[in-house]
């Protein structure tokens, strides 16, 4: 029992700390830096415990939760991801009154469904991970709860994120009672040795839809726009980093591990789903002029180009899942740090985030414009940013798979050309626009600053020296 | 010492420390950057005589360890060619930040912190041995070109400078996957990443017929439009119209010259056989660009697009004489590219000292400007004679050479392209004539004393380029000694290694 509590410990320390938060909030109501203070510290322990966890395994409640590299691996990027939308919310909450400890717990809250996630070894396990992860996001896309956009957007992500639990629920059971084990590894072995049938036909059609509408892959996607559009900037960057992270995690579990035997049935469908998911993000963000709007088509397009190494994965390629936690690393930094700009520009009420507000900026404060312009090179894939090894590394395991996965490289690479055309055009309103009347007042407190500069580092570091993060994955997928 | 490193990084860190610099001070950025480039000149100076000394195929190699797990190193080494090109380029580079003091005034600091990071690019692409580094720097010379057309471009500035880079992407990316390809490749077939990135390991080892084709087909086409060749010209000159006057010198001096060169160094050596397979669609393509651009040029009403599209016509030599295959082909083109980067360089410099002064490249607007500025049209008459291949000047060997090597290859080809040469001579000397000769044209006339002849910083700019034309006009060996045994290396690995 005393070694159980020690493997969970990173859990526990994480809900209690959201408990800390809302107490915190308790004692010393309205004061906003209190309960970043105390998310912050528990964000740390946490960090500090995952990674005195990182060296080697062990498992608790029966086998049913592992702890190791791969825990640590998801829950230290869970970690950043909380940890740089906390710093970066605040001033904005603020300057609408909304208030931060609500946030700050509901964040932690969720970061406890990733870490579940990623150290689930049964499908029970995972999916309370998965709803202890997507349930906080519901709240948090209603957070600014005067705005009827907001709200619209969270009730679109409430009922179809609901539906597609349900369906996945649904799929989870059928292949339960089909393979009649609810461990991964268990399905994986009872699937290799038996024959396919109806039963499993139903199963993996089912967990395919779920999964594709948690990870927004087209044509499953028409609540992210909305949901994105209508939540807080800061929560919207949250929104599209965090639960597609904890998603894939998913996908990796489901697909890569438990379903392995039938990899031949579904690589085709995530074949299809992959090229079709990049290419209209990337085309419906060709034709957005609102930055904001912009980011929530590009980052379906990046669903896609994570929904390769899924593929290659599936072809037998671990480089496959490498490359997509290489990838979910330097997607969490880049566009976190792009939706921290939008977050700065936003600094009065009320402040839209069209391609116009944007003009000239580069005159006005060009330390901001050059922070954006590496986060939106880095999107773009150009080196030497995070981006573009992210996607050297999805593609290496898609050539190395061959096959189908060589063509969606292909189709990758055309994309990344595609999404240049609306990355740049940020560049060029930046840079090339004379200045906007009445010029956007940029807000930037030091915490906001101290979250730009850490997603600025981090898209910096993993493009200029990534051996690092490629040893951790690689160590990350030796358990 | 590390040198090569030295040379590429000294233009980065040179920006690095301008940035550090007030804006307000922008005589002071404008010398602290031409310092810069002039020790990175003279560093590659010095590199160009050491390498004389060296055996070995490469000189001065670096090799670190960079991405140890897909053995991605950081390797540089300079041979004959790739000296050549960067001495070419840290010539180019602060001859153009000369000819910028005084027609850039906006954003001085950002100008001259692109134009320092550009040149680190340029140069990392020639000195790199690593496919992957190599990769690197190709994209890096990207965006401070993006920006430099861009904000300090003409009118249609942000359409010409999206065109441009997108049309590179979508080359440079399809090489990339080709290039995990190749290195993929290598370590399925010895089974460590050690080497799967390095130039000089895979050099003949891709026997993979398919990966030949293909990979072949991905390099070609991401230096195709680079060069550019006929039909992924059209981005060229709207660019060149739209830069800045030394956005296009480097444009046509050097990021032309990286096309031609990754040919050389990587696309062939490394898929000879999908290169063989593939010349004689390459040659047709070359002497298509030498025809389509010369013709194309004839008609043009702005200085500017006429040089550009008389580039195409030029640089289809570089292409077609690399796809002979034999020494004097090779020869030729490698001595075209490095003339027409510094005849081209001078007639664009001269196109922006013109625009300077009239804010106009209209050509029927022109005529008789040799009566107020003898000198400026003296040298405009050289760089143009240059140009059209006058024998005694540097333009004509590199030619002839290509021709020479297209007649043993197919003499037909040979005769298509030597016909042409009379077309050069038409575009050229008819635009010459029309701009500099004849009485004053009243436009000219209403500018009044504005129309000052060349200033002695100007001439500064120009000098260096006339007399490298000069003497490599008298003496080419000096160029082609230089060289040789990258030609002779080139040549061996162009022969299959399918089935070998």
């Amino acid at each position: 029992m005393n070694n159980d509590l020690l493997t969970l410990a990173p859990l526990i320390t994480v809900v209690l700390g959201a408990i800390a938060v809302l107490a915190s909030d308790m004692i010393t109501p309205n004061r906003n830096h209190a309960p970043v203070a105390v998310a912050l510290a528990a964000l740390g322990a946490t960090a500090a415990l995952l990674i005195n966890q990182g060296g080697s395994t062990a498992s608790a409640l029966g086998g049913s939760y592992v702890a190791g590299p791969f825990v640590a691996f998801v829950g230290l990027l869970g970690i950043s991801i909380v940890a740089i939308t906390l710093l970066i919310a605040p001033a904005y909450l603020a300057a609408r009154k909304y208030p931060t400890a609500e946030l700050a717990a509901t964040l932690l809250f969720a970061l406890a469904g990733a870490i579940l996630l990623g150290a689930a070894t049964d499908l029970i396990t995972l999916f309370i991970g998965l709803e202890l992860m997507v349930i906080p996001g519901y709240v948090l896309a209603g957070y600014a709860k005067r705005d009827p956009l907001s709200t619209e957007g969270a009730v679109k992500y409430f009922l179809l994120g609901s539906f597609s639990s349900a369906i996945l629920l649904f799929g989870i059971v059928v292949l339960w009672g089909v393979a009649g084990t609810a461990s991964l590894s268990g399905i994986a072995t009872a699937l290799a040795s038996g024959e396919a049938n109806a039963g499993l036909a139903v199963a993996l059609a089912l967990i395919t839809t779920g999964s594709a509408f948690k990870i927004a892959a087209v044509p499953f996607h028409y609540w992210t726009p909305d949901a994105y559009q209508g939540s807080p900037t800061p929560i919207t960057g949250y929104l599209s980093v965090g639960p597609k992270v904890g998603a894939f995690v998913l996908l990796i579990k489901l697909f890569v591990i438990a379903l392995a035997p039938l990899a031949t049935l579904w690589i085709p469908v995530m074949v299809v789903l992959a090229a079709a998911t990049m290419t209209l993000g990337n085309l419906v963000a060709l034709t957005q002029s609102n930055v904001k709007r912009m980011l929530s088509y590009s980052s379906i397009a990046h669903t896609g180009y994570l929904m390769v190494g899924i593929v290659a994965a599936g072809a037998g390629e671990a480089a496959g899942i490498a490359g997509i936690l290489f990838y979910a690393a330097a997607y969490a930094f880049m566009n976190l740090g792009a939706f921290a700009f939008l977050t700065a520009l936003q600094g009065r009420p009320g402040a839209t985030t069209q391609l116009s507000d944007l003009a000239g900026l580069g005159r006005k404060h060009p330390r901001m414009a050059i922070l954006a312009t590496i986060f939106l090179l880095s999107l773009t894939g150009i080196p030497p940013t995070a981006g573009f090894f992210a996607k050297t590394y999805v593609i290496l395991a898609a050539v190395q798979a061959g096959g189908p996965a060589t063509i969606l490289a292909v189709i990758a690479v055309l994309n990344a050309a595609i999404a240049a055309f609306y990355y740049l055009r940020v560049i060029v309103y930046l840079f090339m626009r004379d200045p906007a009347e009445p010029a956007v007042q940029v807000a930037e407190g030091p915490m906001l600053r101290a979250g730009l500069l850490i997603a600025a580092i981090g898209t910096v570091a993993l493009g200029l020296a990534p051996t690092p993060i490629i040893e951790a994955v690689i160590q990350a997928l030796a358990t | 010492m590390p040198i090569l490193s030295l040379i590429i990084f000294l233009p980065l860190l040179g920006a690095l420390g301008i940035a550090a610099l007030p804006s307000s001070r922008p005589s002071l950025i404008r010398f602290a950057a031409l310092g810069v480039s002039l020790i990175t000149f003279a560093l590659s100076l010095g590199m160009l005589v050491g390498i004389r000394g060296q055996s070995g195929e490469f000189a001065f190699s670096e090799q670190l360890s960079w991405i140890p797990s897909f053995g991605i190193t950081y390797h540089l080494g300079v041979d004959g060619l790739s000296g050549a090109l960067v001495v070419l380029t840290t010539l180019l580079s602060w001859i153009c930040i000369l000819a910028s003091f005084g027609p850039i005034q906006t954003r001085v600091k950002e100008y001259f912190i692109s134009f320092l990071i550009l040149e680190t690019g340029m140069l990392g692409v020639f000195l790199a041995l690593d496919l992957f580094l190599f990769y690197i720097f190709w994209e890096i010379v990207l965006v401070p070109m993006y920006l430099i057309i861009g904000i300090w471009g003409g009118a249609d500035r942000i359409y010409a400078t999206i065109k441009f880079v997108l049309y590179t992407l979508v080359g440079s990316l399809l090489m990339l996957v080709a290039i995990l390809a190749t290195a993929f490749s290598h370590q399925a077939a010895t089974g460590s990443w050690t080497g799967a990135f390095d130039l000089l390991a895979l050099r003949g080892t891709i026997t993979d017929p398919t990966l030949q084709i293909l990979g072949f087909a991905a390099f070609a086409l991401a230096f195709a439009i680079k060069v550019p060749m006929f039909p992924f010209h059209t981005w060229l000159p709207d660019a060149h119209v739209q830069a800045p006057t030394a956005g296009s010198v480097i444009l046509a001096g050097v990021l032309l010259k990286l096309g031609g060169y990754g040919f050389i160094r990587f696309a062939i050596p490394l898929f000879p056989d999908g290169a063989q397979l593939f010349a004689p669609l390459m040659i047709v393509l070359s002497v298509i660009a030498i025809i389509y651009g010369a013709l194309v040029a004839i008609v043009q009403t702005d200085l500017k697009k006429l040089i550009a599209y008389s580039s195409v016509s030029h640089m289809g030599f570089v292409t077609l004489g690399i796809f002979t295959f034999n020494q004097q082909g090779v020869d030729g083109a490698i001595l075209q590219m490095l003339n027409h980067g510094l005849i081209t360089s001078g007639l664009f410099l001269l196109v922006g000292i013109g625009y300077e002064r009239t804010h106009d490249r209209e050509i029927a607007k022109m005529g008789g400007w040799a009566v107020r500025t003898p000198v400026y049209a003296a040298l405009f008459g050289f760089f143009l004679f240059a140009s059209v291949g006058l024998p005694g000047l540097s333009g004509f060997a590199g030619e002839f050479l290509v021709l020479l090597g297209a007649f043993i290859a197919n003499p037909m080809v040979a005769g298509a392209s030597t016909f042409v040469m009379i077309f050069a001579a038409v575009y050229l000397l008819y635009m010459y004539q029309r701009v500099f000769t004849g009485p004053l044209s009243p436009f000219l006339k209403g500018l009044g004393s504005k129309l000052t002849d060349v200033t002695p910083t100007e001439i500064l700019t120009l000098a260096p380029l006339a007399a490298l034309v000069v003497i490599f006009g008298v003496m080419p060996t000096l160029l082609t000694s230089s060289f040789a045994k990258s030609v002779e290396i080139f040549l061996m690995s162009a022969i299959s290694v399918v089935g070998q």
